[in-house]
């Protein structure tokens, strides 16, 4: 039904045009340079700069890979309508749904290379440290400067960040770019605080809330579980089931999402 | 016409939904969200901020040790006129942000129990910080030592010191000195001996330069002691101008008893605690 | 076989942000296209041109009725690789080459290899685009896009291409260009829909029309054989005359106003043959230009299309 080599088409088309937009590579250079700078930052502190440069490393990687993603986001379907870029597309032997999961995959192709860019730069700041490091020093460290559980923190970064961008696909498929754009950030911040919607209960008497309550942590994109910077950075052990069940709710929540974005999308008529 | 109802479709996402709600069911059974393992005191700001960095209180924790640090830093240098006021509520607010901020109880501690010009001599509020640290992190017997040591260097307490160094050697994971060293405290009660092992064993230990060279300049203090008792007691017979190890002279008191120049980086030398008996 | 067969194709869309009520903006059109002509489609601005373009590109989907495109229904995707479609006011991806650009589409047709390259190449030197064509389309002019445009419409060498308003906002000699591959593609057997609001287009190129206003079609047929349509009179520049040769040519023509040099304009009634009236002219007088009048669309419009308009209206 759905021809693969259309969606590799449509998506390659769209990987090309995304990694030349200045937007999203201003921002992955930024990110680079403030990963440069956080060296500098650490400096000023007395002792323990490999976790500010950690927590400085990681944190940009989330807010700036947040911010690519919306930015792209806005740019799937809701702009291409908005601008009509669309029309000659539809036109051609590709049915919607090649349309759109091509430009998902296309998308989230160009947020993982902004990742890996910045990914990179984080590890020579991280190794730029550990060989200026003496080795009595390091003993004092609760995990080694290039954690390979950092790469697990990463790894449940981009998952959420291709949760974000699904949703920003649903979205887009009904709603304008500006209006898409929002209400992707509001969907982030609502499931950043979902946990303490699972908490409800404990908060309110009324037996109906707190089951909107539990309901809503339940179908509201859950992003709080992506988050392991902390541990990572202080050495505690996360659970792999952890990662690997949460890598599993990305991948069926994305899906969820796509098939909720196609739904809207083959009906749609574009006025 | 278009695309007939998506039945098939809105049944295939009723069951990911369906799957996803599962997955976090099973996920949620061995996870909590990572949160400090206390109730914390200072609930208000320290809570309402970490809300407002979304996911990222351990950046703003940083960003406030950087504060406390850098305002310690400029108390210290300000000299007699010195107000450490802020400094407890600051690390306090770090620590709560990120409970297992390892540096900052460590490093808060010894700023806060330096006593004053150097420090706003606080060695009650170091004990404090540091036993949060260990409410948030039990199996960190680094802060059961270092209360130990508050007790032993600022307080004068040995016995309390020695009791806490045999609490941090119950941690498990806890280094075998450790029981040597409640031994020794308990049984010579705070002489110069256990002083000297006491600072060896954080000079041999310690992670960073900055806790390096304050327990070299600690040891570095009790050879001045010990030089200065020999000097003393040999005091009439020596001729001469003797240095202490910092390289600088020694100088000579009314009774013409030798003492610490106040040019020393060694100055000023701590007093010792007395001997239990 | 027909080209195209629209069939009471009918589109409402739902209007008004909380009452929603339907607008009809398409009402049950019937047309067939002839396979190999140049079909005009032509009717003033929100007419339902694009409308119905749309429709038959699946860019929206019909309330009411049923299309065909080379005898397929219009969801049909292997029809899909028969035809060529450009949208009024293209508009592409903004860091993509043009070469970049086509190649997509044309791999999307189902091109590859070498014969993409080649069937690339051949259509960007037809539009005229040179080195231009490893350029940004970013970079890119209102005209050179619609080249684009034009290029990635014939990329698949289809069997029936539709251009939505091809020549607006075009200089003169872009609408050359325009008017002279839409002559070449019917050369080659193409079938070409296309729409306009602008006659002269059409009747330099159409053998057939449809004009439509309001949602409604309201004629189709020869251009030149549409009575209302007829020629409403003949306008002429004539030079060398003096006064005298005015008063002569005053008693035949219906108006004649002197202009400098020398020059008059002359304008005569649709019943006087102007081949008569050349062979009147006074020695000395010589003709600068001789033009049909006829009404704007627009007047057309308002004449015989107001009235069933406000009729679907009301």
């Amino acid at each position: 039904m759905v021809s693969l080599r259309a969606v590799r088409l449509v998506a390659w088309a769209m990987f090309r045009e995304t990694v030349r937009d200045r937007v999203p590579l201003s921002i992955a250079a930024f990110c680079a340079v403030l990963l440069g700078v956080s060296y500098l930052i650490s400096q000023m502190t007395a002792g323990q700069d490999l976790k500010i440069i950690k927590d400085l490393g990681l944190s940009s990687l989330s807010v700036f890979g947040l911010l690519i993603a919306v930015f792209l986001g806005i740019n799937l379907v809701a702009k291409e309508v908005e601008r009509r870029s669309i029309y000659p597309v539809i036109a051609k032997p590709v049915t919607r749904e090649e349309f759109l999961l091509g430009k998902y995959t296309g998308l989230a192709l160009a947020l993982v290379a902004n990742l890996a860019a910045m990914t990179a730069a984080f590890f020579a700041v991280l190794l730029f440290v550990d060989v200026a490091t003496p080795a009595f020093a390091k003993s004092g460290w609760p995990a080694p400067a290039t954690d390979p559980w950092l790469l697990a923190a990463i790894g449940l970064i981009v998952a959420e960040l291709l949760v974000v961008t699904a949703i920003a696909l649903f979205f887009s498929t009904f709603s304008s770019p500006m209006l898409s754009a929002l209400l992707t950030l509001g969907l982030w911040v609502a499931g950043h605080f979902n946990a303490d919607l699972r908490r409800f209960e404990a908060v309110v008497d009324v037996p109906a809330l707190a089951w909107i309550a539990r309901g809503m942590y339940y179908v509201l994109p859950n992003l709080a579980p992506f988050d392991i910077k902390a541990e990572v950075v202080h050495g505690v052990p996360v659970a792999w089931s952890h990662v690997g069940l949460t890598l599993a709710y990305a991948v069926t929540y994305i899906t969820l999402a796509l098939l909720a974005a196609v739904a809207v999308f083959r009906r749609r008529d574009f006025k | 016409m278009a695309p007939p109802g998506s039945t098939r479709l809105l049944l295939a996402m009723g069951g990911l939904l369906a799957v996803a709600i599962a997955l976090q069911v099973v996920r949620d059974r061995g996870w909590q969200p990572y949160e400090p393992a206390t109730p914390l005191l200072w609930v208000q700001s320290p809570e309402a901020v970490a809300r407002a960095s979304l996911g990222h209180r351990n950046l703003v924790a940083d960003v406030y040790w950087i504060r406390a640090v850098v305002y310690y830093g400029s108390q210290r240098l300000s000299g007699r006129g010195a107000d450490y006021g802020l400094l407890y509520p600051l690390l306090d607010f770090v620590t709560t942000l990120d409970p297992r901020f390892r540096i900052a109880y460590r490093f808060g501690a010894i700023f806060l129990a330096e006593g004053y010009p150097r420090g706003p001599g606080r060695p009650d509020l170091a004990i404090r910080l540091l036993e949060k640290g260990v409410a948030a992190d039990p199996a960190r017997w680094e802060y059961v030592q270092d209360i130990g040591f508050v007790y032993y260097w600022w307080l004068r307490d040995a016995r309390a010191a020695a009791e806490w160094f045999q609490r941090a050697s119950a941690v498990p994971g806890a280094p075998s000195w450790l029981r040597l060293l409640a031994a020794t405290t308990f049984a010579s009660g705070g002489d110069r001996r256990s002083s000297r092992q006491l600072w060896q064993q954080l000079q041999d230990t310690a992670d960073n330069d900055w806790l390096r060279r304050t327990a070299a300049m600690r040891l570095a203090q009790l050879d001045a002691m010990d030089l200065l008792d020999r000097l003393n007691a040999a005091a009439d017979r020596v001729r001469g101008v003797p240095v202490d190890p910092a390289g600088v002279p020694f100088e000579r008191d009314a009774d013409g008893r030798f003492r610490l120049s106040p040019q020393s980086p060694l100055w000023p030398l701590p007093q010792e605690p007395p001997a239990t008996p | 076989m027909a080209a195209v067969e629209i069939d009471g194709l009918t589109k409402d869309y739902l209007v008004g942000f909380w009452r929603r009520r339907p607008y009809r903006a398409l009402d049950g059109l019937t047309l067939t296209v002839e396979a190999g002509e140049i079909f005009g489609f032509l009717g003033p601005n929100g007419a339902g041109k694009s409308t119905t373009l749309k429709l038959l590109m699946q860019l929206i989907y019909p309330t009411a009725g049923r299309a065909a495109i080379l005898g397929r229904p219009i969801g049909d995707r292997a029809m899909r690789r028969r035809i060529g479609f450009l949208p009024e006011n293209p508009y592409f991806y903004d860091y993509l080459t043009a070469e970049e650009l086509l190649t997509y589409f044309g791999s999307l047709f189902g091109l590859r290899g070498m014969d993409l390259r080649r069937r690339v190449s051949a259509v960007l030197d037809e539009v005229g685009i040179g080195r231009e064509r490893t350029m940004r389309l970013r970079a890119f002019s209102k005209g050179m896009i619609q080249r684009v445009g034009i290029a990635q419409a014939i990329l698949n060498e289809p069997e029936v291409v539709f251009f939505d308003e091809p020549m607006s906002g075009l200089d003169p000699l872009g609408r050359r260009d325009v008017r002279q591959a839409m002559l070449r593609l019917r050369d080659r057997g193409c079938t070409v829909f296309f729409s306009s609001h602008i006659l002269s287009d059409a009747e330099a190129l159409c053998s057939r029309v449809a004009i439509l206003a309001k949602g409604r079609l309201v004629a189709a047929g020869r251009l030149s054989e549409m009575v209302p349509y007829g020629a409403t009179g003949w306008e002429m520049v004539v030079a060398g005359v003096d006064d005298v040769a005015i008063r002569a040519l005053a008693g035949a023509a219906r108006k004649v106003t002197p202009l400098p040099d020398r020059r008059a304009a002359v304008e005569l009634a649709p019943d006087v043959r102007p081949e008569r009236f050349l062979a009147s002219l006074p020695p000395g007088v010589e003709v600068v230009a001789l033009n049909p009048m006829r009404a704007t669309l627009e007047d057309y419009f308002v004449r015989t299309v107001a009235a069933p308009g406000e009729r679907a209206g009301g």
